[in-house]
């Protein structure tokens, strides 16, 4: 399973959205505001499923906006802090 | 200083909603699940898609599903009348709050660590997060408050809309109790009481500790304006506090005693001393279980009684006849007034009186 | 929201990582005094310990002894609760005829959420039932009057952070109905670890001590404490010929229906929170001499509050006393009307710990070293999660 798709399995259960399947995800689609309408209670929480599943820690809002564009920007954010 | 009674919405073991609550009278009994140590008198939120996209329902958890769908149904019951925004006050009371959720936070933290403790849990697990839900679902913008007192969360928050409607803080209020059943109080029962299998609540019987726990939720939607279509009638007196050695003083006279004794053998004895024998009585908690809020529910088939015209008969295993006219038969008379009275440990009580309006 | 009749304060009690009482909390405010530090009651394994403003335990021995029969918080009510009591001149026994009653605000107090006793029933041990039993026995409203020998009603708020606010604008309400003569309110909130972890994980908490309203915040510290006022009707004033120091003027509560956790950007509850509170205590915006304000120093709280406040109070002084005291959650509000009384009492507000630059997505400033007032009237307001918003005028004119 590649990092992309294990992150939309995560999102979809961790987050309980109910109305859609991993797979209907894209990988550049906004996952705040219009595209899968997370809000800011989502945010804080995404930090900790990140924390818990890649050990990756995101340190504030500032580094989650940018991390938190897409799914694309989120496993390129969790590949480069996992190398580094 | 009455306040009114347009709209109740109720669920619990015996289902969802007002008809099903009446049912569950004239039936008798209500349906039990076991479940971790002992049985549990469970609600049902399914109905809940009724009236709220699941969508939105996605982070919020039994505790808060259970007190929106009694929202939602009062108000469907009240026949959906318009919530002027600033003007309908909301409050919610709970004896134990969204403890499952408090204990699912702690999980998010034992089992990864603190820096995984979950915000989504842990903004739930306060007490007033029913509230703020149901708030934001029916875009409210008038006062809004929770209480948690235990035993008597339900009349002594009673009093506070009361204050609300006669200082002219609302127009109406959406008055709400709730609370739910969790495996850690399932637990802490087998620890106080032992394991009991059989489930059959046998209130005001003074030998047997009989409590089985329950959960749900009771909705009102009260107005200081007589309210001529629902026929739930009115609330006319509330009394909460301590009794401190001193003799209570309860009404006595024509009216008849709703008794909030759930089979916990310590409290049920406090009914034996502290209420007037010979009074006629009736005890429905068979039909719901023990919880805090308990006394909702008696509110709820207090406005029924006075609706249907009648009184339900008592589940038969209700005991307490040696000291109290139970009535074990439907009795057609028009009650005069209902006392719903609640005694908790150790000295605190409540007392609501509903009459036709 | 009709007007209504002033209620007597007669009595405060307060304690705070600021100080053990009331003078002594006044006293580190006008001296610029804090003290934040990481936890020593409990510890984390967060790699950055953020502050708190916590009680030292032997403090809070001298005030009220260990007692492993009552939570923290009620220990911590039932300390502001005497000093009031001493403060109004009342004593236990002094409340026959009179119909007293009791109203606090907490979160932890009401929250069965004790972490040892869980961890030990999850590993699938069989832990001492006393943890519960004490949880059972602590409600803080039934605490105080079991305490005190009171008999009418008692009610604890658990509106999160506006719990304080509420409970004395609720008890003031029990006074004018004529429900009760006598009415201890206020609020009482422990540190634990459970609210530790849980503001952390919002990521709304600052790893230096709070800056609120500062260009700069990064969010709160938590706090813990609890104040007490003693309200009395006409009647028991007479009575006792008692000394009256304040009076609620008016209350004001109003929910956003926006977010669970952040306000609406709007300000509309706090907005009308304010508006019925000064409503009913017929006050305009020209007879307030300062905001004691929520203030915790979050980016979307103190952005909120001072949307509302330069749309309706435009040129009133503001200020937060969390710098001094940490969020004490639901005695906050409690706390901060102690503090509010206590300025126009004094004639003076505290600098606004914390603060150094302005923002401008703000566009105000808070005081930033004491300051003189002359009026008579002040505000304290408390925005909460679920989007509950309290608000009270008190007022010291014609004590």
């Amino acid at each position: 399973m590649n990092l992309n798709e294990e992150l939309k399995k995560i999102i979809v259960k961790d987050l309980f959205l109910e109305d859609i399947t991993w797979d209907q995800i894209e990988d550049d689609a906004p996952l705040f505001g219009e595209g899968l309408g997370l809000d800011s209670l989502d945010a804080v929480e995404l930090v900790v499923i990140i924390q818990k599943h890649f050990n990756v820690e995101i340190k504030d809002m500032d580094e989650g906006r940018v991390a938190f564009q897409s799914i694309n920007s989120l496993a390129s954010f969790i590949r480069e802090r996992q190398t580094s | 200083m009455g306040i009114f009674i347009s709209g109740v919405g109720v669920v619990g073991a015996f289902g969802s909603g007002i008809g099903d609550l009446k049912a569950c009278l004239e039936r008798g009994a209500a349906p039990l699940i076991t479940q971790g140590p002992g049985p549990v008198y469970r609600a049902d939120t399914s109905r809940l898609e009724a009236f709220v996209p699941k969508k939105s329902l996605r982070r919020i958890d039994h505790f808060s599903q259970m007190a929106i769908l009694g929202a939602f149904l009062a108000l469907q019951d009240a026949g959906s009348p318009s919530l002027a925004a600033g003007r309908t006050g909301l409050i919610v009371c709970s004896g134990y709050g969204a403890s499952q959720t408090t204990f699912s936070f702690l999980d998010s933290v034992i089992n990864d660590g603190d820096a995984c403790a979950s915000p989504t849990l842990f903004s739930n697990s306060v007490h007033n997060s029913a509230a703020g839900h149901i708030s934001i679902l029916l875009k409210l913008g008038g006062p809004c408050l929770t209480v948690s007192q235990f035993g008597v969360s339900v009349p002594s928050s009673l009093l506070t809309a009361r204050q609300w409607l006669h200082e002219g803080r609302a127009d109406q209020v959406l008055f709400g109790a709730v609370d739910e059943y969790c495996d850690v109080l399932g637990y802490c029962w087998s620890r106080f009481f032992g394991e009991d299998d059989m489930g059959i609540m046998t209130p005001l019987s003074q030998e047997r500790q009989s409590a089985v726990p329950g959960e749900g939720a009771a909705f009102f939607l009260l107005s200081k304006d007589k309210q001529e279509k629902s026929g739930y009638g009115a609330v006319v007196d509330i009394r909460t506090g301590r009794l401190e050695g001193e003799a209570a003083d309860f009404p006595g006279g024509e009216a008849i005693y709703f008794l909030g004794a759930d089979g916990h053998k310590d409290c049920d004895r406090l009914y034996r001393d502290m209420t007037p024998s010979g009074i006629d009585a009736a005890c429905y908690s068979p039909l719901y279980g023990s919880l805090p809020v308990g006394t909702a529910f008696d509110m709820a088939i207090a406005a029924l009684s006075i609706h249907e015209g009648k009184i339900f008969a008592s589940p038969e295993s209700v005991a307490g006849q040696e000291r109290y006219r139970i009535i074990k038969e439907p009795s057609a008379m028009a009650p005069e007034s209902i006392v719903c009275l609640k005694l908790a440990k150790k000295d605190e009580y409540g007392l609501i009186t509903l009459k036709h309006g | 929201m009709n007007r209504s009749a002033p209620v007597a304060i007669t009595g405060i009690g307060c304690l705070s990582a600021a100080g053990m009482s009331l003078g002594e909390n006044m006293a580190s405010l006008f001296s610029g005094r804090r003290r934040a530090a990481p936890p020593v009651r409990f510890s984390s394994s967060h790699p950055c310990p953020y502050p708190v403003f916590e009680i030292p335990e032997d403090a809070l021995s001298n005030n009220a002894p260990e007692n492993k029969s009552v939570s923290r918080t009620c220990r911590l009510g039932l300390a502001a609760a005497i000093e009031a009591m001493k403060d109004a001149g009342l004593e236990a026994g002094q409340f026959a005829g009179l119909k007293a009653g009791v109203c606090i605000g907490t979160t932890v107090g009401s929250a069965m959420n004790n972490e040892e006793f869980y961890r030990d029933y999850r590993s699938g041990m069989h832990p001492d039932m006393i943890t519960i039993e004490r949880f059972l026995q602590g409600n803080p409203a039934s605490v105080i009057a079991r305490e005190f020998g009171l008999t009418g009603p008692c009610q604890t708020v658990v509106n999160a952070c506006s719990s304080g606010t509420d409970a004395i604008g609720i008890g003031a309400s029990w006074i004018r109905s004529g429900m009760c003569d006598m009415v201890i309110a206020g609020g009482a909130d422990e540190l634990c670890r459970v609210t530790y972890n849980g503001f952390i994980s919002l990521m709304i908490t600052d790893d230096l001590p709070c800056r609120p309203f500062d260009r700069d915040r990064k969010g709160l510290n938590l706090g813990e404490g609890a104040a007490i006022l003693i309200l009395e009707s006409d009647r028991a004033v007479m009575k006792r010929k008692t000394h009256i120091r304040a009076f609620v003027l008016g209350y004001g509560s109003a929910c956003d229906g926006y977010h669970l956790t952040a306000p609406s950007p709007d300000g509309r509850g706090l907005t009308k929170a304010l508006a019925d509170a000064l409503k009913e205590s017929g006050k305009a915006a020209g007879d307030i001499a300062f905001i004691n304000t929520h203030g915790t120093a979050t980016k979307d709280n103190d952005r909120t509050e001072i949307k509302v406040l330069r749309e309706m109070l435009p040129h009133v002084p503001f200020v937060s006393t969390k710098g001094y005291t940490g969020h004490t959650l639901g005695a906050a509000g409690a706390i901060e009307a102690a503090f509010t009384i206590a300025c126009l009492e004094a004639g003076m507000i505290p600098a606004n710990a914390g603060f150094i630059l302005t923002d401008p997505e703000l566009g105000a400033a808070p005081v930033v070293e004491n300051t003189r007032i002359a009026k008579k009237t002040a505000l304290s307001d408390s925005l909460a999660f679920g989007g509950h918003n309290g608000a009270l005028v008190l007022g010291i004119e014609g004590v």
